[in-house]
Order: structure tokens, then sequence, then C-alpha cells
């Protein structure tokens, strides 16, 4: 036991009250403090689908494919992939010289691992449902392999690159156990795994023997802050270089603060008004009223300083399912004429009710407010009820939803299956639309393994669930980033905000 | 009195247990799935049938509540919905964080609570008397998390005097041996993180403090008044006794008894209270943890803490009263 005398106490604390005072001077320039405004629900990457904890993966885990800045599908453990023509199986090449953190060599053994044996072995993981498809993975050698399905899987490269699908190691893990992985976790990525606190702090190092581009700060810090108002104190205090997810005026202001940088980025995240079928809007002229309604550019304007994009399909523009020049008007006197012609009027209003969520992204609940408003002067009486994001999936199954939904939807691939497919399938959770004529259309097109055809499909898809009302696109969202100016970073079209990627 | 404090110490099983009943009832009746939630969204029917069956919630409630409470008295409160790690671990890695939070900032509370009571008494009759009690009914109008914003804006943005987020320093790393890190600091002979821990510790435990000293004060100048009228105090002053004798000496001592069991009445408040000042402050408590538990609808979690919470609140409670019990001899006889 080390045993202190007073003095020596006394000493060292006010050393440390003034160390302490001097956070910037003693992390210097090689180390940047990010405030997080969410932690990971544990450091196994595999086992659960959380958007925001993505970016802090892709800091210790690598995935077998990425993306660009831009999006763009890029090679990374893998070096070369072949989608066969039918697409029923994908032939995989691995790079050669990728070292976990321990220093072992990672090969097509530990891609088998992490996306077949694990999850045949009966482990609770969110990337079993990713790829449903996966018959098995055949290991032709240490860097090659294919993966082969039970029907056609065209957007597997694209899932290969998304949510959850981290390769980990097969040796340690069998060795640790999940538990001790989970306690002290490897991958290959371009930072180790220094000090985790849960809810508090997770401390970086740099991967020194990283097999791609070797990050330029040594040491991130990720404080977890999960109040906004905190988060904008903290940047504006100093204590932090770096922070996302603060209210959009917050944004605005300490943009004009000197020595910092407020960003409003438009990210592939779209914000939409999921519909049923049934209730009051089984009637067409409901839906299509109800969409005509809507002023987008004023809701951005509003809420996101104009930033947010206006939709007109659920996909972002640059994406492939997104199509130039197809645009749903916003166009009262429409809506009225359409109302009109169902017997409804801002007299004898048609009543619907409609959920939103209250915090779960930038102004939801104030947005739905808004859009209530909006239908009212055309003779749409909404009647407004607040729900947990979490509890979206379980009222849709439930067939419980009212008839709208405010709704926020993450694809970080910008793939249009992800889109219009996931949210109008009606087999998905989704999607409360379940007519089955749409419904038929958006399945198939599930298996169309032409490039050419599928991305064609979708956005024929898109156009028409649009045109008939199926689903109300409104915004792409917009994600909120404050800096120090002096902090540079790659501004990835999907929100990732990565350490490897930072410099002074 | 010893034996109203063993009929209370004997009620702490029976109340526990009526306790977990109803927090165990009260979740249920909730209308959230917990099956459905412990999915992923792209789960079919199927799986979050066999989920539901894994976890046993196809069986009767009572029999549900049974087989949760055995397990809970065998240490073991089932695995977190959203997080999918066993909660006794989760709770372990949080329940000293909070509880040293809430020590701090009942320390907070008592100091301000004894010293502003005394100052409230000597205010008595007296033209800044108005203006004490305007000051006291002014902090306990302001909940804690605004305490927290408040403090973070003029400590943490205006003057950068204080941290505000998170228990340490970047740069430091937190030794782990009991959780407690005050304690742990001074375990590894590390004097910096002492301090730095306790600067941390500044901002959360004032906010959280400040709004529970009020009613201490109060309490504090009203048993001052009435000790005042015995005898003793008349007696002790015709011995020639000098007044902040009497007071700090002899009154303060008998005055303090109620002071002390409300106090303990209040740490349950306060470690309650701590859920909000932990996520401003970025404290990672058991109350940070309570606050995703809630927006995940993760039950186990939600039911672990909460009787995590009851558990704490009754072992403060039971402390108060044998420590009132050691200090009034009159209660012993």
């Amino acid at each position: 036991m080390v045993k202190l005398s007073r003095r020596v106490f006394a000493q060292g604390a006010s050393l440390a009250s003034l160390l302490a005072s001097l956070p910037a001077v003693a992390a210097g320039k090689d180390s940047v403090t990010i405030g997080w405004p969410s932690d990971v629900t544990g450091w196994d990457p595999n086992q659960r689908f959380t958007p925001d904890a993505q970016a802090l993966y892709k800091m210790v885990f690598d995935q077998p494919l990425d993306q660009s800045p831009s999006l763009k599908l890029i090679p990374n453990l893998i070096k070369a992939w072949t989608l066969a023509p039918d697409g029923m199986s994908l032939a995989l090449e691995f790079r050669d010289d990728v070292r976990f953190h321990d220093g072992s060599k990672m090969t097509s053994a530990d891609f088998r691992w992490t996306f077949f044996e694990r999850v045949k072995s009966g482990q609770k993981l969110d990337i079993a449902n990713s790829f449903r498809k996966l018959k098995d993975i055949e290991i032709i050698s240490p860097t090659k392999a294919v993966m082969r399905f039970d029907s056609p899987a065209p957007t597997v490269p694209v899932w290969l690159a998304f949510l959850g699908s981290f390769v980990v190691p097969k040796d340690y893990m069998e060795k640790v156990g999940l538990e001790g992985f989970a306690a002290k976790p490897i991958g290959t990525g371009p930072y180790k795994l220094v000090e985790y606190q849960m809810n508090g702090r997770i401390v970086l190092e740099r991967n020194e023997d990283y097999w791609g581009p070797k990050p330029k700060l040594k040491r991130v810090v990720i404080e977890i802050i999960k109040d906004p108002s905190a988060r904008v104190a903290a940047i504006q205090s100093g204590s932090i270089d770096l922070t996302v997810g603060v209210p959009v005026r917050e944004a605005e202001r300490l943009g004009k603060v000197a020595g910092l940088k407020g960003e409003l980025n438009p990210i592939q995240r779209v914000i939409l008004l999921q519909v049923r079928n049934d209730q009051a809007f089984a009637d067409p002229n409901v839906r299509l009223a109800a969409h005509h309604a809507i002023d987008k550019a004023a809701l951005s304007k509003a809420f996101y300083g104009g930033a947010a994009v206006p939709l007109s399909l659920p996909a972002t523009p640059g994406t492939p399912g997104f199509v130039d020049g197809f645009k749903f008007a916003y166009d009262p006197a429409m809506a009225t004429k359409l109302l009109a012609a169902s017997g409804f009027s801002p007299a004898k209003p048609v009543k619907i009710g409609m959920a939103t969520t209250n915090g779960q992204f930038p102004n939801d609940y104030d947005m739905a407010r808004a859009i209530v408003a909006m239908w009212k002067k055309v003779g749409i009486e909404a009647e407004l009820e607040v729900i947990e994001y979490a509890k979206y999936f379980e009222l849709n199954r439930g067939n419980k939803l009212p008839e709208t939904t405010l709704y926020s939807f993450d694809n970080a691939t910008g793939d249009p299956e992800i889109y219009a497919g996931y949210l109008l399938n009606p087999k998905l959770p989704f999607s409360p639309w379940k007519d089955p004529v749409l419904g038929e259309k958006v399945i198939a097109q599930f298996n169309v393994a032409d490039e050419a055809k599928r991305i064609a499909g979708w956005r024929a898809i898109g156009q028409e669930a649009v045109t008939m009302g199926a689903c109300m696109p409104l915004l792409q969202s917009v994600q909120t980033l404050v800096r120090k100016t002096d902090l540079a970073y790659s501004k990835y079209g999907n929100g990732w905000v990565l350490g490897q990627t930072m410099n002074w | 009195m010893v034996l109203s404090f063993a009929r209370r110490l004997a009620a702490v099983g029976p109340i526990l247990l009526v306790v977990s009943l109803l927090l165990f009832v009260a979740l249920r009746l909730l209308p959230v799935d917990p099956a459905a939630m412990s999915m992923p969204p792209t789960a079919t029917k199927v799986e979050i049938e066999a989920a539901r069956s894994a976890m046993g919630l196809d069986r009767p409630l009572v029999e549900q509540y049974a087989i949760w409470l055995g397990q809970t008295l065998h240490g073991d409160f089932g695995t977190s919905i959203h997080m999918r790690r066993p909660v006794g671990g989760l709770l372990l890695e949080t329940l000293p964080a909070t509880i040293e939070l809430s020590v701090a900032a009942m320390i907070v509370a008592g100091l301000l609570g004894i010293g502003g009571g005394l100052a409230l008494f000597a205010l008595r009759n007296r033209r800044g008397e108005a203006v004490a009690e305007l000051t006291t009914t002014l902090m306990m109008s302001i909940p804690e998390f605004l305490w927290a914003l408040l403090f973070i804006f003029l400590f943490g943005v205006l003057l950068s005097a204080l941290p505000f987020t998170g228990r340490l320093d970047p740069g430091m790393t937190r030794p782990v041996v009991s959780g407690f890190l005050l304690l742990d600091a001074l375990l590894v002979g590390r004097p910096d993180i002492y301090a730095s821990a306790l600067r941390h510790l500044l901002l959360p435990a004032a906010a959280l403090g400040i709004a529970f000293a009020p009613p201490v004060m109060r309490v504090l100048r009203t048993s001052l008044v009435d000790v005042y009228q015995e005898d003793y105090i008349r007696q002790a002053r015709l011995r020639g006794v000098g007044e902040a004798r009497i007071l700090l000496a002899h009154a303060l001592k008998n005055a303090i008894l109620p002071t002390l069991t409300l106090m303990g009445v209040q740490f349950g408040f306060l470690f309650g209270g701590s859920l909000l000042v932990e996520v401003i402050y970025a404290y990672p408590g058991m109350g940070n943890l309570m606050v995703d538990a809630v927006r995940n609808a993760d039950l186990p979690i939600i039911q672990a803490v909460a009787l995590t919470y009851c558990v704490v609140v009754l072992a403060i409670t039971s402390a108060v009263d044998a420590l009132v019990l050691l200090l009034n001899p009159r209660l012993r006889a």
C-alpha cells in the first residue's frame, strides 16, 4: 500500500489541478476530443444495429468493404469482389497484409467466422438479419472465399459496408469468449481501444501497424455527452474539439463564435411521412391532398436553416434511386380540390391520426405540429400523438400506428433497395403500407440481380409509391456539426465522423 | 425507539418484496413488447415469438414473477434487451459512480443546509430574515437540472473554472479497483487523478445538492428555535456561557437530530434526482443507464435499477435511524 503524507498529497493535488486546467496544452495537437451524443451498446460490433455507433466502431474495426466520402462502394479488407450474374454467389479476394490488434493475421476464416459461423452457432447477432440469404461461405484460400446464397442477393456488397458488418477475430474470440471480447475488443481498425467507460468515455490510440493510411492523430478521446445543451457548452468552453447533433440554431450561433465553425450537412437520412393504406387514408384523394398541402421548403427553412433538401422521393439527391426532374408539388389549391372531391373542406375536415417522435431527430415534434397546421388550412384535422422511436416497429407489427407517422430513416449506403425497398416492403416492420398491389412489386424487386434493372426498378417503385400516396417524402435530414476551425476532417455523405480522417 | 428500529429493520424484506411485485406488474402492464424490442427491426414474427418463448414471456405472469424473483435473489438480474449484456454487470459498473455523486451531493446539501440553517437562525426577527427566506424559497423552487445547466454556463463556459463532462480529464486513465473513483485514486496513489475526479464531481454534486439544502436549513432553524425554549439554554446563559458556545456546543447538538432524519429521507430523493444530472454532466452512473433503459424500454434494466434505488434508500434510512439512536441517549432508554 502506498503511503502519502498530507503535504505530498496536497502538492500533488495542486500540481494536478494546474495540469488539469490546461487540457489543451497537455493534449497537444496530436489528439482530438469529440463530444458524441450516444454510446456503443457494447464492443461486439456485429451484435446490435445502432446507426450512431457505426462511426465509433469504424475507428476500431474494419468493414469488408467501405464507402468513400461520396458514398461510393470501395475496397477495404476485400480488395476485389465479383457478384455472379444470377446474384447467387459473391467471390471475394481479401488483402494479405491485414493484422488484428494482437498481431494475428486476418484471413478468410475470420470473415467466415464473423458472417456465418457466429450466426449458425446461435449467437444473437443483428447481422444475422442482414445476411438471411447466406447459405454458406466457402473458403478457397486464406485470401479467397465465396459467399453462396439461397436466392439472388444483389445488395450483399452494399451490406458488407453497412450496419454491423465488421470483421472480428475468430481465434481471439474463441479463446476469450464473448464476454472477454466485449471487455477487451480487438479489431483490424486504425485505432486500438485503450479505455472505455460506459456512458462516459472512449479512448483510442493509433494502431501503428495499420494496413491502411496511418491516422494523423495519435489519440482520439470520445466523450459521451448525451445532453445537447451540455455538448453546446462543451464545444463553446473549448473542452471538446468537435461535436455533432446540436440544435440547428445553436450550430448557426456557434458558427459565428471566433475559433469555431458550425456546419449543417445534408446526410443520407430521409425524413418522411409513413402512411397506412386504410382508415381515412384508404381514400387516395385524402392521401394525395395531405402530401400536396405540405410546404417542404418552409419546413426546411424553419427547422433546418434551409439546409435540408426537400424531397419528392424516398431517396436523396445523388443516390441511384433519385430521379432528377420528378417533383411532387406543394399545391394547397390542389389539396383543397382533392379533398372537396371526397366531400371534405376546412369547415368539414377529414379526421386522421398522426404519430411523431419527440427528440429522436432535430425538431421532429415541432415539424409534426407545423404539418398539422398546414393540413388544417386545407381541411385535414390531425390528432397528434407522441411515440417512442423504439416502439415504432412494435406498433406497426400490431397494426396500431395511426394513418401517418413522421419518421426518420437512415441509409448510410444510399442504395435504393434500402430506401424504397425497406420503407415500402409490407413484410418488413418499416412500412405501414400493406397494400399487396404495390407490395408484391416491391418484394419481387428484391430478387432482381441485374444492376441496371435493379436500379431502374427501384426508381420506378419510388415514383409509383409517391404518386399513389403510399409514402410522403419530406426532407433530406441534416447533421449539425460544430468544430474548432483548425481541425480538419473528411465529410462523409452519410454523416460518419471518423478520427482517422482528422488532423490539425 | 430501539424496538421501533428493530421493527423497521425487520420490515425491509417485506417492503422490498412488495416493491418488487409492484414494479414487476407495473412494467408488465406497459404497452411494450420486450421480445420485439430485443430483436432487430427486420426480425420476422416467428423469430419474435421464439424470442418471447426464450425470455419466458409466454408463461403466466405469476410464474414469470417467481422466476424473476428467484433469479434476482441469486444476483441474476437478467440480460439487457438493448445491450444484450448481463444487467448485474451493468449495475456494478455504474452504481459506485452514482453513490459517489449522491454522497458528494449530500455533503454539499449538508454543509449548505446546516450553514444556512444557522444563518437563518441568526437572522431571525432581524431585517435580513425576509431576504434569507426568499433566497431559500428560490433555491428550493429551482429544480436540479436547471441548477445543472446554470452551473455549466457560469462555471464551465463563462468562467472556464471547472470541468463539466465525465469524471476525469482527457489523458487520464481511470484506475479500477472498487469503482469509487476518489477511493481508487487514493488506493493507487494518484493524487492527480484524485484532484481531477474531485474537480469533475464539484458541479454535478453542487447542482444536485443545492436543491436539497433549503429544507435542511428550515428544519434546522425551526429545531433551534424550539431548543432555545429549553431550560438548559437559559441556565447556560445564567452560567455566563457565550452565545456562540451555547449555539454550537449545546443547542446544535440537539437540534441536529431531526435534521439528520430529514437528510436520511432526502437522500432517497437525491439519489433519484441524479438521473437528469448525470445525463447533463455526462456522468457515467446508474441514472444515465436508467435514462437509456427507459428510452429503449429495456425492462430488465429498469427493474434492476429501480430495485437498487429502493435497496439503497432503505439502507440509508436504516443507517440514519441507527445514527440518530446512537446520538440520542434518550431514545435508547
